[in-house]
């Protein structure tokens, strides 16, 4: 496949109507998207505002088509400058007219802001949106006023019909057409030319020329944009295809949604008619051609061209089998060719510039460019125009800008609800026909929907199939019938009745819709579906055996996001409830049942709760993490003791690694009546917990009671001692347990692999944390620090260095501020803290003889998108420079080690476990940061959970997995009126100043607990999502 | 009673026939027949052209009365069967007196993934009406729609002719009974 050409042939940036370079006009894009947004108001505003100045009659303001970056809508350009004005306002009008164009200044605040940049960007060609863009199709779009025929002609327009009616036959026209490979851009990808001859050859005359404007797929306006921004562009098309193929009347099917396109092409055609190039003997050629504009009513099998035409004839939008195909027999049985507004659209163009010029864009196979509406979980939404054969990944991330919010990335459908999603690992697929259907999705008519992390695949295509069982024309069974039952089985998947066998059935059903439809839209309807279970089949297996929806979006599997997205799936409204009643004891027995560390995770939980409350899209999130650590420290005093669930029994198991993961673990099943030790390396329990978070945001008393607690379960702990050193899994087998869970934690800093690693002031940040936490406090007064990498970890080894007296700290990281891996709070608080943050500069070199004196940084700069979807920093040659320092600090991230060879580490430091957890050896299972690599302590205790059941039930039964953790659910009422609490805020939360904190040069805990009332207030911030819940499927309120 | 009901109901008929005037069986508004004559002069006699006249019908009077597929039946020559199956294939076409107002939420994939669940709930709560109903007192029409090609603005809603998009929380709901207050038919009181 060849590759998109470096085109010799650019297309011309369009130049503005009259010649004079001087000449200042204001483009304001009418398309819908921005007219819903008041660009015609604006239009007024700026016209009043220039008679103001009487400069009325000096700048020209126009009407223009879309410009496609529509999220950034209404957008306004002043040329010939081409400054881009985004979200610009009808009071805007005023400061554009009087700074702009009488001052001579820009006005910064509407200028495209690039927050990858982190700039304003000024000219319309330099915004990064554009930057891979080829503006062929649309290249008038933005720039000419669709309902003046005047500015058309003036951009060449009509050039091509003229060329066409002097000098060339019809059988010239096609052959030109043949000769640029010009594919149906109606999705089907069929060549034009081809299409065109065979309709030409057909002996009957009249025929027809009819237009497919009947975009209806969901997420797509790629023609409603041509038809508003260019009308007159698909008109000349069109009259060319009659002249080619010898018909004398044209059919534009449009869809009734699109008022403004009917309208505008309508104007362009009664223009047209005007200038003598539409109806009797065009330009004194002898050549006849008429167009009628014909709306349709709302079908989408309409866009099938032989519903299509069914329709134009005044029938039910019903397609019939081809053959016949229209070139033979279509409008009025006569001869017709049916093509889509862009495939005329092209043609003018290819006529004027070449067959060759239109071959040198795009790939061999699909010559020319594609144009797609961009949509969905990406920064920069709308509608694009680029090369056939650039990357997925390129359209993405370089146009699209990326996912929003850091989120990531899930998959990506073209084609709509007759197309397919392609996940991650397909995003280097270059887009055009070919590529994209051997991948299994399509090329489409150009909806591209980008989907991230929150979107659920089976919601998603669920959502597909209910459009096709509206749209299904009902004519023949296979789609009608087959489209209906598999509906039913995605329902029963996404409301949590979904049974094993119903995966079985949708590809039953699929097979015989492709095969036995009548039409491309029961043939197509299964593909969303099976391209989901094709690359995420995990996340249809966890709706019908977990009952759980990874996304948090299927309405009856998720009682609140808040519960969906813990991973320990904690019953934050159960506990939010009972503290809003005072009953904070109840609220941490249940908080307990799913995660034993409320006082640790009340403190050092990212909250992945938070980040997905239903509050948080009204004003701001419930303080969950808050009101989790005021009922841990309420309670305190009173020593908890875990349950016993299940009677004793005659069973030991060894964990290994006391962090989270293997406390959680040990406690679980302990609870069920095993006899569970547990072995820790260090001197001290806890893991990570202990020795890689720092007492100030840690404090000690409350670590190691909430550990003492698990010990009061019957576990015990058996510190320092060393798997490998001081036993084996061998020698515990002998010992008699009966199973094993290896629960290690990563704690093995990676290198920062650069020369002068070995020195002396090389001082790894889990090295510094772990001193410090057994009590080896290093003296670091006076000395210049600096820390390699931006993780948590990162940001405590420099909060403490600054603790432990440092003179200066820096952190220096080789990405953007954006891509800080580390939590936010965290951040902020170690910049609080007078920690310097050096951006985009990545050590290459540790300098000094025997010690450290400092670190040889090169500058970095973003550049593509890595596999991690994020930029990958490129080094910027000759940008080094040094940093003197005495103490290098790397903290780029950790591993899990093992001495004991038996266990079998993979490469990358993590155990390949199977469904239950378990690894090659016969009972042994591993879980927590060695499977999942670093993690945080919820992720842990969530794995803990899991393990110990599959544990549970493999010694019980003999059998490895088909267990799943489900979260117990309580359901507490509602004892007070959410109305109330409509205007109530968030509380801000108490924290020693950043100033309290380097001064005392201790680790004293930074944040303080909220007082009672307070917290019971924000409890009733909640909006209960679990009681709509239970609403949605039926159950009694409690 | 029954009786003296029918016959009322004929006297009604025989009325409103010689005012060409027709009760129709929802709701109380009249239909006036003569509207439609110059639509079908203008279209009548062109082949294909049923369902621009069935647009503009559906344009005059909001919705498809029956009466008035009766008249066109007659003079297109075609059967009131095919009429009617034409009418009812195409999703534009409404064969009962709708709202005040009519809501048309998209639910197109961009809008979907954007929120429109949630517009949705909110709406069926306040005006107690699905999809596809609408309220008692024809102010207000709920209707579903796939995509109306401003999925950059997602989610979107258009109320009239109005388009609102970037709808978050309860917006959409406000905006509504704002129309809907705005507008209202004051009261005889």
């Amino acid at each position: 496949m060849r590759m998109a050409k470096q085109a010799g042939t650019r297309p011309q940036k369009a130049q503005p109507v009259v010649e004079d370079s001087n000449h200042k006009w204001i483009a304001v894009c009418r398309g819908t998207g921005c007219v819903s947004s008041e660009s015609p108001r604006i239009h007024q505003a700026l016209i009043d505002e220039l008679a103001a100045h009487n400069l009325d009659g000096k700048v020209e303001v126009r009407r223009t088509g879309c410009f496609g970056f529509c999220s950034q809508g209404p957008i306004v350009v002043i040329h010939p400058e081409e400054t881009f004005y985004t979200h610009v306002k009808p009071e805007d009008a005023k400061e554009i007219v009087a700074t702009h164009l009488v001052g001579g200044q820009r006005v910064a605040r509407l200028l495209y802001f690039d927050p990858s940049q982190n700039a304003h960007i000024e000219k319309w060609s330099e915004i990064g949106f554009y930057g891979k863009q080829q503006r062929v199709l649309l290249r008038n779009c933005g720039i000419v006023d669709p309902e003046n025929i005047q500015h058309y002609i003036d951009q060449g327009g009509y050039k091509a019909l003229k060329q066409v009616l002097a000098k060339m036959t019809p059988e010239q026209v096609i052959e030109e057409i043949n000769q640029a490979g010009l594919r149906g851009r109606g999705g089907g990808g069929f060549n034009a030319g081809v299409k065109w001859s065979l309709a030409r050859k057909t002996q009957s005359w009249p025929k027809y020329v009819v237009c497919n404007a009947d975009e209806g797929d969901p997420g797509a306006f790629m023609d409603r944009s041509v038809l508003e921004g260019d009308p007159s562009s698909v008109i000349e098309g069109m009259i060319i295809a009659g002249y080619a193929i010898g018909a004398q009347e044209g059919n534009i099917y449009c869809r009734a949604e699109y008022p403004l396109a009917i309208e505008r092409l309508k104007i362009a055609i009664a223009q047209a008619q005007e200038l003598d190039f539409l109806g009797q003997n065009i330009l004194g050629s002898g050549f006849d051609f008429e167009i009628f504009v014909r709306e349709g009513a709302g079908a989408f099998v309409c866009g099938e061209e032989t519903a299509l035409i069914a329709s134009i004839e005044g029938d039910r939008g019903q397609p019939r089998p081809r053959p016949p195909y229209p070139a033979a027999s279509g409008l009025w049985n006569q001869p017709s060719n049916v093509n889509n507004v862009k495939t005329y659209a092209y043609t003018p163009k290819i006529i004027c510039e070449g067959a060759e010029w239109f071959r040198s864009l795009g790939t061999e196979g699909s010559p020319g460019t594609a144009v797609f509406a961009l949509t969905g979980m990406v920064n920069r939404t709308g509608l694009i125009e680029v090369p056939m054969g650039i990357t997925l990944r390129d359209i993405i991330y370089d146009v699209g800008g990326g996912v929003p919010d850091g989120r990531k990335f899930k998959a990506v459908q073209t084609g709509g609800p007759l197309g397919g999603c392609l996940p991650e690992d397909y995003l280097d697929v270059p887009v055009d026909f070919d590529s994209l259907n051997a991948a299994g999705a399509v090329m489409g008519s150009g909806g591209m929907i980008v989907a991230d992390e929150t979107t659920c695949m089976v919601e998603f295509s669920k959502y597909f199939m209910r459009f096709v069982t509206e749209e299904s024309c009902g004519k023949c069974p296979p789609c009608r019938i087959g489209s209906t039952r598999m509906l039913e089985c995605l329902e029963r998947i996404t409301s949590g009745d979904g049974k094993p066998e119903d995966l079985d059935e949708i590809r039953y059903l699929a097979k015989g819709m492709q095969q036995g439809s009548l039409c491309g839209l029961g043939q197509l309807a299964p593909a969303p579906v099976l391209s989901a279970l094709r690359h995420f089949e995990g996340e249809f297996w966890a709706h019908i055996h977990e009952g759980r929806c990874p996304s948090a979006s299927c309405e009856m599997l998720v009682r609140a996001p808040c519960v969906s997205a813990c991973p320990a799936g904690v019953d934050v409204p159960a506990y939010l409830a009972l503290v809003a009643q005072g009953r904070h004891a109840e609220g941490l027995a249940i908080h307990r049942k799913s995660n034993p560390f409320p006082s640790i995770c009340g403190r050092v939980c990212p909250a992945f709760c938070e980040r997905r409350c239903r509050r948080g899209q009204i004003d701001e999130s419930i303080a969950i993490r808050q009101v989790k650590r005021f009922m841990a420290d309420e309670s305190s005093s009173e020593p908890w003791t875990p349950p016993r669930m299940a009677p004793k029994k005659d069973a030991s198991i060894a964990v290994i690694g006391s962090g989270p993961c293997g406390l959680t673990a040990a406690l679980r099943l302990a609870q069920n009546g095993y006899d569970v030790t547990v072995f820790e390396r260090m001197s001290q329990p806890g893991g990570m917990m202990t020795y890689g978070i720092p007492a100030y945001r840690l404090p000690r008393e409350e670590l190691f009671a909430e550990i003492d607690y698990i010990r009061r379960a019957g576990v015990e702990i058996r510190c320092g001692q060393e798997l490998g050193s001081d036993f084996t899994i061998k020698s515990l087998q002998e010992d008699g347990f009966k199973a094993i869970i290896l629960a290690l934690g990563a704690h093995q800093s990676r290198s920062l692999g650069i020369p002068g690693e070995d020195k002396k002031g090389v001082y790894h940040g889990v090295q510094l944390l772990r001193d410090i936490a057994e009590g080896r406090i290093p003296n670091l007064s006076g000395r210049r620090v600096v820390v390699v990498g931006a993780g948590d970890t990162a940001m405590d080894a420099a909060r403490s260095a600054m603790r432990l007296g440092a003179k200066e700290v820096s952190i220096v990281y080789r990405r953007s501020r954006e891509q800080v891996p580390a939590q936010d709070e965290e951040f902020i608080a170690t910049e609080q803290e007078g920690v310097r943050i050096h951006l985009l500069a990545n050590p290459v070199m540790i300098m000094g003889d025997e010690s450290v004196t400092g670190v040889r940084l090169q500058r970095q700069e973003l550049g593509d998108f890595d596999s991690s979807g994020r930029r990958r920093p490129v080094p910027v040659p000759g940008s080094e420079y040094d940093m003197p320092c005495d103490l290098l600090i790397p903290a780029i991230g950790q591993i899990t080690w093992v001495e004991d060879e038996s266990v079998g580490m993979s490469r990358k430091g993590s155990f390949q476990v199977g469904e239950a957890f378990e690894i090659d050896i016969p009972g042994v299972f591993a879980a927590g940061d060695a499977v999942s690599g670093p993690a945080t302590v919820v992720q842990s205790v969530a794995h803990g959970n899991e393990v110990a059941i599959t544990v549970d039930t493999w010694l019980k039964t003999g059998k490895l997995g088909g267990v799943y953790y489900h979260p117990e659910r309580h359901d507490i009422p509602q004892l007070f009126n959410i109305d109330d609490y409509a205007d109530a805020s968030r509380p801000r939360v108490k924290m020693l100043t950043p100033e309290e904190r380097i001064n005392r040069q201790d680790f004293t805990e930074v944040e303080a607990c909220l007082d009672e009332d307070v917290i019971r207030e924000e409890c009733k911030r909640c909006l209960r999502c679990d009681m709509e819940w239970l609403e949605r499927i039926g159950e009694p309120m409690p | 009673m029954e009786a003296a009901c029918a016959g009322s109901f004929l006297v009604v008929l025989t009325l409103a026939r010689k005012r060409r005037m027709y009760m129709c069986k929802r709701g109380d508004d009249a239909v006036d027949l003569a509207l439609i004559e110059p639509i079908l002069e203008k279209y009548g006699s062109r082949r294909g052209t049923l369902i621009p006249i069935l647009q503009k019908a559906q344009d005059l009077y909001g919705y498809l009365p029956p009466p008035v597929l009766e008249v066109i039946s007659k003079r297109l020559r075609l059967p009131i069967s095919k009429i009617f199956g034409v009418a009812t294939f195409y999703s534009q076409f409404y064969m009962e007196r709708r709202g005040r107002h009519v809501l048309k939420i998209c639910d197109g994939t961009a809008c979907h993934v954007k929120g429109t669940p949630s517009l949705l709930s909110a709406i069926r709560d306040e005006y107690r009406i699905k999809p596809g109903e609408t309220t008692e007192d024809y102010e207000l029409t709920l209707e579903v729609v796939y995509c109306l090609g401003s999925c950059a603005l997602a989610p979107v809603a258009v109320l009239g002719d109005q388009v609102v998009g970037n709808l978050r929380g309860d917006q959409l709901s406000r905006v509504v009974r704002k129309r809907i207050k705005e507008t209202a038919i004051p009261s005889e009181e």
